[in-house]
């Protein structure tokens, strides 16, 4: 499983996340995270369909790179752990 | 001969106390300009009936102006004959004199020894022409050329305490208003989502080697910003001064109030996760390569002199957006009576705890070279807090203005 992260410098949720998912990363080794910019990654955006809505946005992917669970907005870190964990595996 | 001396004595005796008696029977009127509802206005209107009981030479004229648009009328007309301004009501002239608000104790000796001045010497009534009365031939004008002074009230009126451990004794009426200034100002300006321009400015300052340089453009950012949105206040607290009393005016804003409280609401039920809203990219996109182009000026001055003007255009057009708040404030503003400078004194209190969340993103990143944000789920119980505070606000200015009227 991975999952791709989507921010900007100018989101104050992003600002919220972003130690909060360091944490988690440091608990999880294991798990593989990406970042997109935004403004600058615009293929990526595009790609998932990221221009409406909220920002922060988590896009959880199985081994085949197919979309198998997206959170939007501030996650509390007990919800993010608890998903990764159940979709550990896919 | 002695008939002609006690004759002589005589008319001189009757001549003389003719003259005291018509010194002391000088007829006094006393113009009271009052709106209905306004606690204090009601204790004045009551002691000015005592004191025409008391005094048979005193005239009490009485004026309603919050409904009455031809006494609002006849108010001003008033104010500008006397050269003062009108600060609120209750407002008293007696000869010329004029009493803004009403304080036992205090206005109501300085009212009361008025009266018997003007009934030992009948004091000029300039009022009397304008409302259409006849004048005194008997009056004489006031000694010094200029107007005589408003009387402003000195200390608040209903002093209530209540004892407070740590706090001591606390005067609620003081209290009142700067805990409202405290509470709807935080509520205006805790909003995270709001911040986008300043923490895209922090992202690109934090890039910067020149410490120096950083924190002169960061607080240049947020002292125009603040500088924009005091203005931007003190513009309505003056048209609410201009205007505040015509009911319709307040009514308005209550209106105005109770919608704001239902959409702080509903966004606490709405939004429960918070996060912010993709905002327009063309427009982000717009102000941000502007931003990159003045941070990256060579010349100092022109970085400082680009960063104020971003600072006011941006927040010109975010307080079109947001104009139900400050509008709100500062009608309960002025329906207090406070002198001037207090009231501007109350507008720097509410700026301060608007900006501070930006200050403390500010400096957070300043000092620890490291952007950070604000959780928005407090966003979210200031909404809840403030939504309800809206609501009441709204019912207050619609039913009980007087409820609202702290100084």
């Amino acid at each position: 499983m991975k999952v791709l992260k989507f921010g900007a410098v100018w989101c104050n949720g992003c600002l919220v996340m972003r130690p909060r998912f360091a944490e988690i990363e440091k608990g999880n080794p294991w798990l593989k995270t990406e970042y997109f910019d935004f403004d600058k990654d615009k293929e990526m955006v595009n790609k998932y369909g990221i221009d409406s809505g909220v920002l922060p946005v988590f896009v959880f992917l199985d081994k085949n790179e197919q979309e198998i669970l997206r959170l939007s907005g501030e996650v509390e870190k007990k919800d993010l752990i608890r998903e990764i964990n159940t979709n550990k595996d896919k | 001969m002695h008939r002609i001396i006690f004759t002589l004595l005589t008319t001189i005796f009757l001549s003389l106390s003719a003259v005291v008696q018509v010194q002391a029977t000088s007829s006094v009127t006393a113009y009271l300009f009052y709106g209905n509802g306004c606690p204090h206005c009601a204790k004045e209107r009551d002691f000015l009936k005592k004191l025409d009981e008391k005094y048979p030479q005193l005239e009490v004229k009485e004026y309603e102006i919050y409904y009455n648009q031809k006494n609002n009328a006849l108010l001003q007309k008033v104010a500008t004959e006397l050269k003062t301004e009108v600060g609120g009501v209750p407002f008293l002239v007696i000869g010329d004199k004029s009493y803004i608000g009403f304080a036992e104790g205090i206005t109501s000796q300085e009212v009361e020894s008025r009266i018997k001045e003007c009934s030992d010497s009948a004091c000029a009534d300039s009022v009397a022409s304008i409302v259409g009365q006849q004048v005194n031939p008997e009056a004489k004008p006031s000694v010094s050329p200029e107007p005589e002074k408003t009387e402003q009230l000195k200390t608040p009126v209903n002093t209530k305490t209540i004892s407070v451990p740590i706090f001591g004794t606390v005067d609620t009426s003081k209290l009142s208003l700067p805990v409202l200034t405290f509470v709807l100002a935080f509520l205006d300006g805790f909003n995270p989502c709001a911040m986008w321009t300043l923490l895209f400015l922090i992202s690109l300052l934090l890039g910067m080697k020149d410490r120096k340089r950083m924190w002169a453009l960061g607080i240049a950012f947020i002292v125009s910003s603040a500088g924009v949105y005091f203005l931007f206040l003190s513009a309505w607290l003056n048209l609410f001064l201009f205007l505040g009393f015509i009911v319709w005016v307040r009514l308005l804003i209550g209106v105005v109030s109770l919608g704001a409280g239902a959409h702080y609401l509903r966004d606490y039920w709405v939004n429960k996760r918070g996060g912010c809203g993709v905002m327009g990219d063309e427009k982000r996109q717009r102000i941000f390569l502007k931003l990159q182009g003045i941070t990256q000026k060579r010349q100092f001055l022109l970085a400082l002199g680009g960063i104020i003007l971003l600072a006011v255009a941006v927040n010109m057009v975010e307080l079109i957006c947001s104009a139900g708040l400050p509008a709100i404030y500062t009608q309960v503003l002025s329906l207090s009576n406070l002198p001037s400078w207090q009231y501007y004194l109350y507008l720097g209190l509410y700026i301060l705890v608007f900006m501070l969340d930006d200050l403390f993103i500010f400096f957070t990143a300043m000092i620890t070279l490291q952007a950070v944000g604000v959780q928005s789920k407090y966003s979210r119980y200031s909404h809840l807090i403030g939504g309800f505070l809206m609501l009441i606000i709204g019912l207050l200015l619609i039913f009980k203005p007087e409820w609202l009227m702290f100084g």
